[in-house]
Parts: structure tokens; sequence; C-alpha cells
């Protein structure tokens, strides 16, 4: 008997239809704010109205007398009952090499306030009405203080200091590269490029705000935690080992479904360590879930720094060094995160796929009383990108040689590989020449002009950009653990503690377990999202396949071995006459054979149990060209992206619909910072002017009046990793913002307006393209 | 107080409710039909989009009482009993969904437009969902789902 095997329709490379999305398109998914506890309790904060102030005191009498209301906590209450504040940066040295410091961040602030909507108070009441009614009887006695709004209020000379211990602003600074190998290259350079690059603060905005459900068992002690997190298990040990103190026992914390995360629910904010404290200090189930308003002025921020990078290029347009000064604006606390994305992270791409052998990198922190920065899409590697394709682009009209070709003669050759970079950092696999070919082939290059002529004719001004990059992935967490079970009641289960929030996991990761498998994708169950059943690091930095899904391959293999055994056994043969195939254990040449789940129900717990830990050697590093034409419309500085059009490296490719739907959701949000996205701070109060949606401009659905054309190009597998794929879900944004900006730039430089087109900064709105086009702008 | 008498998702629900509850906490909190969401306190995000006698509206915008002898349908009654509406399908078919928030009020703005429009174009899909963001899928693989549900409810 012979049957083509009909798993093979739902392996890696096959576009398997989603599992998530039954539950998901009927309306039955489990978000934190569906989840109810008997006897729940509902809290809301108060936040501080400035941008700093001394909080003198703070008055909950007339809260505590309204309707439903149980209690309110100051930043008092929890500095007496021992809370500890959040973990500062401890990596990178003040700009005169002496030690990091920076202000204390609390679970609810402490005599001082340090960015407009800070908590300042919990209020818990029986009903949401009940606790936002009371919160606005909180009397908090505040008295200002001088306001630092920005990042130029930050740096000028007489600038209010956020943190006076610090004696500056400026709380840290890195330094990459040899100066001196670097001042010689612009000495000696045919061409310098200099710009002074924005990279505008960003609102992640996941359509999901951050929730919280804590609950304590007097019995046991233990607080669990439902939340809306990418990182369960770093939630919960820094909540145990710094701010409460408790062994990390005490602590369960379990994630349902996330409506999205883009680095914005990785690391514990200060309203998950109160909202968890409060339900162990009233023995009371208590649930917070963010109004967008407080996402907006206190969830992280993403980008917010500025660049002085230069180019030296020599006659042919090779380049010699990069030389960058940053400022981020990492806002009131230097957070972990915040500071590494900005000092370490996003420079180690800041030479891209280019041979670059001299870099001069100085990268300051700066605090500010802005909301802190962390993660967001990219973190890091958008900015380092956007610089140098800003610079080439730049450079490309300055030398006169054409776009793909200045990029063509810097680029690293497949020979070079593995390459390391001038930051350390060494790539495994990349064929960036060959991706830009087709790039240009799939973007239709040589046919742009009459595209343009067409476009005048309607009175529009049309213009290509391109980017040809890399990014780095993985988070430098290479390892991680899997626990499989195969039952005997004939389903296998599988738990990883990376965490869905929208890409895709569960369909990704059942692909993987039934290439090895074999059998039908309805039989595997994946689990994510409880810390009593694993821990890990969680979903960021797009390593949950080339890390998690290596360890779901591993723990699959490991699996059919151990099976392979036990069927021996029950066949009475020896392992190495067993074949497996389709589900089924089969001495090979006879018809006698046992099913896998027979297998697993003959053993003495009924099941097959494997915990397997996999390491992959290294980060993985997707690359790709982008392409898009834009048309302009002169009367009104609208910009509409006409076509994008990418060839992308991510190694192999699980379930390509997925893959694609990562790199053109990921390009909108690159699109939207590039022309509408800002989070803007009043330069003298500190308020927050963009606090809604109303204010802050996402992309809506006109973005699909794009044609995208997503190209993925497979022939370069990691090779580091035993999938052989490379993460994928930053990729789209870190490529589409400079792809942008380049193509908005270029339809200006026809027009002739190429010295105002310089000017702009992000985001390109109607307003600010209009100038450049038709205002006094010089 | 107000005693409000209406029919969700073609159940009779007779209830007491404060004058100033909205309807989407009324659908969410009493009713425990938590397919409806709230995305933002603006009116700006279209994730607590229901039908209100089979037109699309703002669930977070509504009072309760303002429903009292409508009928609402929410993404939990928009399908066949046990089955999928031809837009639930064509939404996992195209891959216009990721994390899945904003996804009823998607389905609901289109299930309003399907039902004025039944062969809308590109442009019209676009036109009539301009109300609701979506942060993961970038939009195009929506405006397919619904393109692709309006031709399987065509019988194409």
């Amino acid at each position: 008997m012979s049957s083509e095997p009909t798993y093979g329709r739902f392996g890696s490379g096959k576009s398997v239809r989603r599992l998530e999305d039954p539950t998901l398109v009927t309306g039955t998914g489990r978000y934190v704010d569906d989840v109810e506890l008997p006897g729940q309790t509902h809290l809301v904060f108060v936040r501080s109205q400035y941008a700093h102030a001394k909080i003198n005191s703070v008055d909950s009498s007339a809260a505590l007398e309204m309707p439903g209301v149980i209690a309110v906590f100051s930043g008092a209450d929890l500095v007496a009952a021992g809370v500890n504040p959040l973990p500062a940066q401890g990596m990178f040295k003040r700009p005169d090499g002496s030690a990091p410091t920076s202000p204390p961040r609390r679970a609810i602030a402490h005599e001082v306030t340090r960015f407009v909507g800070e908590p300042v108070a919990a209020v818990i009441a029986q009903t949401r009405e009940q606790a936002k009614a009371a919160s606005e009887a909180v009397y908090v006695d505040y008295e200002e203080l001088p306001v630092v709004a920005d990042l130029n209020g930050a740096l000028a000379a007489d600038a209010p200091l956020v943190w006076e211990p610090a004696g500056s602003n400026v709380v840290a600074r890195n330094n990459h590269g040899d100066k001196a190998a670097s001042d010689a290259a612009f000495a000696k350079a045919a061409h310098v490029v200099s710009m002074h690059i924005e990279n505008q603060r960003l609102a992640p905005a996941p359509m999901e705000p951050r929730g919280v459900l804590a609950d304590f068992d007097e019995k046991s002690g233990r607080i669990t935690i439902t939340m809306s997190t990418q990182m369960p298990t770093g939630v919960r040990n820094t909540l145990c080992d710094e701010i409460l103190k408790i062994p990390k026992e005490s602590v369960r914390v379990t994630v349902g479904d996330v409506g999205g995360g883009f680095g914005m629910k990785t690391g514990i904010y200060p309203e998950d360590a109160a909202v968890a404290w409060c339900a162990r200090e009233l023995r009371r189930p208590v649930k917070w879930i963010a109004e967008r308003g407080e996402e907006f002025l206190s969830a992280v921020h993403g980008r917010g720094m500025q660049s002085d990078a230069e180019l030296a290029l020599d006659a042919q347009g090779k380049i010699l060094a990069l030389r960058v000064r940053t400022q981020a604006n990492v806002g009131a606390y230097a957070t972990p995160t915040g500071c590494a994305i900005q000092l370490l992270i996003g420079p180690w791409v800041s030479t891209s796929i280019y041979d670059i052998p001299a870099i001069d990198f100085t990268l300051d922190a700066v605090i500010t009383n802005n909301a802190p920065t962390g993660a967001y899409r990219g973190a890091g590697r958008p900015e380092a990108i956007y610089n140098i394709e800003r610079l080439l682009d730049l450079a490309a009209r300055r030398t006169g040689i054409a776009q793909e070709e200045i990029r063509r003669r810097n680029m690293i050759s497949p020979a070079q590989m593995p390459y390391r970079n001038a930051m350390g950092q060494t790539y495994d696999s990349g064929q960036f020449e060959s991706v830009m070919n087709q790039g240009l082939k799939l973007a239709d290059w040589d046919g742009f002009e009459a595209r343009a002529a067409e476009s005048k004719a309607r009175g529009k001004l049309r213009g290509r950009g391109i980017a040809t990059f890399l990014e780095w992935t993985g988070g430098n967490a290479l390892e991680e653990r899997v626990t499989l079970t195969v039952s005997g009641d004939g389903y296998i289960e599988i738990f990883s503690a990376t965490q869905a929030m929208g890409q895709g996991i569960v369909t990704t990761y059942a692909q993987l377990a039934v290439d090895v498998f074999g059998v039908p994708i309805d039989k595997i169950r994946v689990l994510q999202g409880d810390t009593d059943r694993g821990t890990g690091f969680g979903s960021a930095g797009s390593r949950s396949l080339f890390t998690g899904g290596s360890a779901v391959k591993a723990a699959s293999v490991k699996a059919v071995d151990a099976a392979r055994q036990m069927a021996a056994d029950a066949l009475e043969a020896s392992a190495e006459d067993l074949e497996y195939a389709d589900g089924k254990f089969r001495i090979a040449g006879t018809d006698r054979e046992m099913d896998l789940f027979e297998v697993a129900g003959r053993q003495p717990d009924g099941r097959v149990y494997i915990d397997s830990t996999t390491a992959v050697q290294a980060p993985s590093w997707p690359n790709g060209c982008h392409i898009a034409e834009v048309e302009v419309d002169p009367d009104t500085g609208v910009v509409e992206v006409v076509d994008y059009a990418s060839v992308n490296d991510v190694g192999r490719v699980v379930n390509p619909m997925i893959v694609r739907g990562q790199l053109e959701g990921g390009a909108v949000q690159g699109i939207g910072q590039a022309l509408c996205e800002q989070i803007v701070y009043d330069p003298q109060s500190g308020q927050c002017l963009t606090a809604s949606f109303l204010d802050y401009t996402l992309p809506r659905v006109d973005a699909a009046a794009t044609r995208f054309k997503t190209e993925l190009d497979e022939s370069t597998p990691c090779l580091t990793n035993p999938l052989g794929v490379k993460g994928v879900g930053e990729l789209g944004t870190i490529g589409a913002t400079p792809t942008v900006v380049n193509a908005v730039v270029d339809a200006l430089d026809r027009a002739g307006r190429l010295e105002q087109a310089l000017q702009m900064q992000m985001p390109l709105t109607p307003e600010r393209v209009w100038q450049a086009l038709s205002g006094s702008a010089s | 107080m107000t005693n409000i008498k209406l029919k969700v998702n073609g159940r009779d629900v007779q209830q007491d409710v404060e004058n100033q509850l909205l309807l989407v906490d009324l659908l969410r909190d009493r009713l425990k039909l938590t397919g409806t969401h709230v995305g933002c306190d603006t009116s700006q995000c279209g994730a607590c989009t229901v039908l209100l006698d089979g037109r699309a509206v703002r669930s977070c915008t509504m009072l309760a009482a303002q429903a009292d002898g409508t009928e609402v349908t929410t993404v939990e009654g928009l399908a066949p009993e046990g089955g999928l509406h031809p837009l639930q399908q064509a939404f996992i078919d195209c891959h216009g969904l990721q994390c899945g928030f904003c996804t009823p009020g998607f389905v609901m703005s289109a299930a309003s437009l399907l039902a004025q429009n039944p062969s809308p174009s590109d442009e019209e899909i676009r036109h009539a969902l301009e109300g609701n963001l979506c942060r993961c899928t970038g939009y195009v693989n929506i405006v397919e789902a619904v393109r692709e549900a309006a031709a399987s409810m065509n019988g194409k």
C-alpha cells in the first residue's frame, strides 16, 4: 500500500491557515480584560499632571468616602511596606567614566514625579467606574519643579537637572570604534556626507492596552498574575528578585491572548508591580486595564533620538569611515532596555551590509521629564539603518553615483562570510548583492522614468527610494526549553515559553512538529504563557522561530527517538529495524506496525515526555532590499506610497503567509514613522500633546492602497540554527522607514528641491513636504 | 436607572441599567460577550463596533439605554450556529488577522458594509473601514478578506 502522506500539506513551507484564528474571529479569545475572578476588584491609577514636581502629600480622605472604594495607596505606602524600585541601568558609565546613576523608579511615585502620567496613587474599588470616580477625588499636593521637556532642553547649557546626583542630564555614554582611524579616513576622503538626523519618539500602540489581573492566595502565599505581556518570566523574576524580594516560587504569571506587543509589553512596568502588591495587600483579586490615554502617557515609547552622522568616501564612493554622535532621549528613568537599545544594540548594525573599515561612535543616553523609552519593533536597529541608508542616499546624490551602484560598491560579498563587522558582530550568511538585484527587478527599477512621466501627467511628483540592509535578531537569548508530551489519548502537547502576540507561533510550531511526527496538524497543541509550566526569555527581538522553533524541532526528534525504543520493545524488534513515517513505527519489510499514540499509551504514565533545551549558535541576520515609489501632491504635500516592493532573505520559510504578514504589517508601521507618527511634548510644560488616536496619527486602511510585492529568497539559509531560519518580525519595519523617506527626497530632488528636502525630519507630514516644495524653507 | 429591553444576538435581554452605562459595558460586563473590545477612549479605533439594527455603531460611544428596543448583533452572533460567517472564514483564509484584537470590530464593520453594498469596490471597502484601526496587519489582507467574503456571499 502506498499513499501520499497528506500531512506534508501542513508541514514547513506551506501557507497553513492559522490554528489561532477560529477562536479569534468568533470573539472567543481570552485577552486579560475578558478574564473575571470571583470577588474581583478594580484598580485605577491617579497619574501625575506635571512633568516634574515634588509630591508633598497625597490626600485620599475624600476618595475613601466614596461608594465602593476599598483602598487608596500612595507611593509612601509602598515604600513603608518595603517595596523596592524597579532596576535602573547599570551597564553604561557616565561620560566622565563615573558609575551610572539614575532616579529611583518606583511602582508608585514617591516624593517626586518625573513625567506626566507617572502613577502617583492607586485607587481600588468594587467597580471600575467607582475607582475612576474616586481617583478624581484624590488630592495630590504637587510643587512644580523646573521641567526638562525634550532633548534640546536637556542638553542646553543652563538646563535644569532631572536627577541632581548625576550632575548632568547625560547619564550614560558608550563609545565604539577607533577615533584616530576614523579621523584619518575623513581627512583623506574624496567626499564627506553629513546629516543631522532625528528619529522621532513613537508610541508602539498595540490595539490591546496593557492589563494586569492579580490574585493572592493566603493558604499558599502565592500571587497569581494574568497579564498582557511578551515576557512572563522576566516580569516574575524582576517582581520577585528586585521589587518585592520574595522567592520566585511565590509568584505565577500566566498569559492568555495578547492583543499586540511590538516590544511595548516586554519587561515589568511599575503598574504591574503595584497591582501585584495591592492584590497581596488586600487579599482580593485586583484588575487594572489601561485606558488608551494612559498608554500614550506611560507605556514605553520607541525611538526618540537624534544623530549627527557622517560618511567618509573615496572617489569611487567606497565608504572609508562612519562617524556618529547620538543623543537618545531615554525619558525620566534610564532603564536597562532603553539605554541598551541606543548605546549597544542598534549600533551593532550601524555598518549594515557594507564593508566599512573604520567607525567612530559616541552614543549618549539623556534623561528628560518624558515617559521612559523601551523596545519598539526594531529597537535600535531602525535608527541605525535609517542613518546609514539616508547617508548613502545622499552620498549617491552628491557624487552622482547611482543609488544601486553606490550600494553595490560597498556591499559585503558572499566570499567574505562569515564577516565580522566593525562592532565585533559576525554575520554567518548573506547574499546582499543578489537580493538587491532581485529587488531591482521586482520593482522594475529601470521602468521608473515612464511611471514618473505618467504621474506627472496627473499632476503628481513621483519619487523612488531604496534601502538595502540587514538586522540583528535573537535578543541575545539563544537558548530555549521545550517540554513535549505525546499522549496515549491521541495528541501531542508542546509547551514553549516564547509568547504569542499575533505573530503565529502556535501554527508555525505545529508545522514544525508535523514535519517530524507526520501526524495531522490538529493533533498538535502548542501551549504558552505559564511560568509554572515553563520559563524562558519570552518573545522579543524576532527570536521565537529560530530559537523557539529550533527547540520545538529538537524536542520532537527526541520524542520520536524515545518512542522508537519503546515501540521496539513493544514489537519485540530492535530499534534499528524500525521505520517511522506518518505517525507509525513499522518493522522494515513487514506490515507489523504500531501507531505513535499507541506506543505512548502503553507507557507507565500513558505518555512519552520530553524535556529538552536547545541553544542555537548565534543571532540570525535577516536582510532585504526594499524599494518604494511614492506620489507627492504638490498642492497639498500629501504623500502616497504607491508601490512597495521587497525581496527578503529570512532564510528558510516555515509559513510563507505568516512571514509575508509580518513583513507587510511591519512595513506599514515603518511607513507610519516615515509619514505620520510622532509623540510630541510641549516644550515648556512637558505635557504630552499626542495622547490619543485623535492626535497621534496611526496609519489607517488607506495604507492598503499601496501595491505590495513581497518576495522571500530562501537561497541563503541561516547557518547557525538547525532550522536555517532567520527572524522576520521586525525586518519590514526597519526597511520601510528609510525606503519611503528616500523616495520622498527623490521626488523633491526631481522637482529641484533637494536642499529643502534635506531639511525635513520625520514624520514627513503634508505640511512639512509642502513647505519643502513650496514654502520659503531654504 | 432605566429598564431596557432589547435583543442581543437574537436573544431577548431585559436589564436595569445605570443611565451612564455604555453599550460596550452592557455587552462585555453584564452579558459576558467579551468578543467586543475596547481599544481607545476617544472613539477612534473601532474595536468596539457592533451592529445596531444591522448597521455598524461604536458601542463605546453609545449608552446602553440608547439601545432600548433595538436588535444588537455582536461578533459572537454573526455566524450560523456552530459555523463561520463568510467574513470570518475569509479573514482566516486571507490572513486578515494577527493578534485578533481589532478583528471583531473589522468583521462587524465589514458585515454592515456588505449588507448595504454587496459588491463594493476596493475603494468602497477602504472607505467603509476608515474607522477601524489595526496595528498588526497593515490592512492589505483585511481588504482582501472583505473582497473575498463579498464574492463568496454573492455565490462566486
